[in-house]
């Protein structure tokens, strides 16, 4: 392609990076982000029984989905609202992410907490795992933590909407705080 | 402590947008809770407005009616759409925002984006009007894929500039700008033929950096070609650095679908170009010389 403007680029620096893992905020962090007046966070034990479990799944099914973390926010005897903390697995991801809602169930805010390609993805990809051919377990394997200067790093994140979508749902089903 | 603190001082935070991971990410001294907010709500709203899966949409809204009267947008789609109208005409129709019919057709898009009695190819159709009103002479539907991620990217630069951060990045999914006079940035591009490889052609200062690849589809060609209507073979990837990140996003489809011609093009806008095989020991590329926004590794400026 050495005509109409274009020329040959040599691509000799190879920086090898297998894998990238980011980690953004806490679950402390983000709790204070969505609920700077709450006094407290309080532990809201989630124990689905099969049937709840079973319910949930037929209104969304992000992989990897377990029983997510709930606090009630409260400031005071005041009730602000409920948060949660969850992850999903993807094709390439995981995702983890916490979720503020209002008192009605609305969402106030949706926050990764961290992100990185999983190690499903790097098991079922053949080319993945083709780069490490001859390496053991005993290699290291360099991850990159800044993902934000990589340019067409595009991933799916459409599990996390599964996983809003269920925990939307497992909200209405919560005990009155 | 607020936030995760990087190691290099700055911080980032990221949520979910556009079908993807929207970063924000400032310096220390920068990154107050309020520009992270501004920042974000800045891409939702890009996120709102041009969305194909959402009925109330300004794209849904022209689907469904522009054909009929004239549809009043907000000023982010009447930008956007002003843009692509412009680079459809100088790419000779090879960037086409018309093509949601044969994207449905392909399962790319759900059956409703495509707008009842809508076919490929009718940008000329499509007239933008005085006051932000959009009509069409025909069935139009629209997806903005190839260029709304850019500018929301670049709707987050302005709203982090507004709130006074000087220095920043705003990352969606790959499509990324840096601003501010500060350092260089180091990019890197996966390399085609394993994508969990980097490679590290350029650093970039004051730019937009987009990339238009497939690494992650199995089985499915991400560019569309308006004027086969079939789904585009893409070996390797195609990055373009531009001033802007819309227009970063938007010419990459140009280049990918006729290399030959957009040099030119790339020139006209301050924009270069590279183009990676898939084995991705050489590439090409449109920059002669490191710029004052771009910097060539040793290897390539020699």
């Amino acid at each position: 392609m050495l005509h109409n403007g274009w020329r040959i680029l040599p691509l000799a620096a190879l920086a090898a990076a297998p894998a990238y893992a980011a980690e953004y905020m806490t679950v402390e962090a983000a709790q204070r982000a969505a609920f700077p007046d709450a006094s407290a966070f309080v532990p809201v034990p989630v124990n689905l029984s099969a049937d709840t479990r079973a319910r949930l799944a037929e209104i969304a099914h992000p992989p990897g989905a377990r029983d997510p973390r709930v606090w009630r926010a409260v400031s005071g005897g005041k009730w602000l609202g409920t948060f949660f903390a969850d992850a999903v697995i993807g094709k390439q991801e995981y995702i983890s992410y916490a979720l503020a809602l209002d008192t009605a169930g609305r969402v106030l805010r949706l926050d990764v907490l961290e992100y990185r390609e999983t190690h499903g993805w790097e098991i079922r990809n053949e080319r993945w795992r083709a780069q490490f051919a001859g390496k053991s377990a005993a290699d290291p394997v360099e991850v990159s933590r800044d993902i934000a200067n990589i340019s067409g790093a595009t991933l799916s994140c459409h599990h996390v909407t599964d996983g809003v979508r269920r925990l939307l749902a497992l909200n209405a089903l919560l005990p009155a705080p | 402590m607020p936030f995760c603190l990087r190691p290099d001082g700055w911080i980032a935070r990221a949520q979910v947008w556009l079908g993807t991971l929207v970063e924000v990410v400032l310096p220390a001294p920068d990154a107050t809770h309020s520009r992270f907010v501004a920042a974000f709500a800045a891409i939702a709203h890009v996120h709102r407005v041009m969305s194909a899966h959402n009925e109330e949409s300004d794209l849904a809204r022209i689907g469904r009616d522009a054909h009929r009267r004239t549809v009043t947008v907000d000023p982010a789609t009447y930008a956007v759409l002003t843009l692509a109208k412009t680079l459809f005409r100088e790419s000779g129709g090879a960037f086409d925002v018309t093509i949601a019919p044969l994207l449905a057709r392909h399962g790319l898009l759900p059956e409703s984006a495509a707008a009842s009695g809508s076919r490929c190819g009718r940008m000329e159709a499509l007239r933008l009007e005085a006051g932000l009103g959009v009509r069409a002479a025909a069935p139009i539907a629209l997806d903005l894929g190839g260029i709304a991620k850019g500018h929301a990217v670049d709707c987050a630069v302005d709203a982090l500039r507004a709130a006074g951060a000087r220095r920043g990045l705003v990352n969606a999914g790959g499509d990324l700008r840096v601003f501010g006079a500060g350092d260089w940035m180091p990019v890197r591009v996966r390399r085609p033929a394993a994508p969990a490889q980097f490679l590290q052609p350029f650093d970039v200062r004051d730019a937009a950096v987009a990339t238009s690849a497939n690494y992650f589809r199995d089985g499915h060609g991400m560019l569309v070609d308006p004027c086969t209507q079939s789904l585009h073979p893409f070996p390797g990837s195609v990055t373009v650095v531009a001033p802007t990140c819309a227009l970063a996003d938007a010419l990459t489809k140009i280049v990918a679908l006729c290399p030959a011609d957009s040099a030119a093009i790339l020139t006209r806008y301050g924009a270069h170009g590279f183009v990676l095989a898939e084995d991705a020991v050489q590439g090409a590329t449109t920059c002669a010389a490191s710029t004052a926004n771009l910097r060539l590794p040793h290897a390539a400026a020699a």
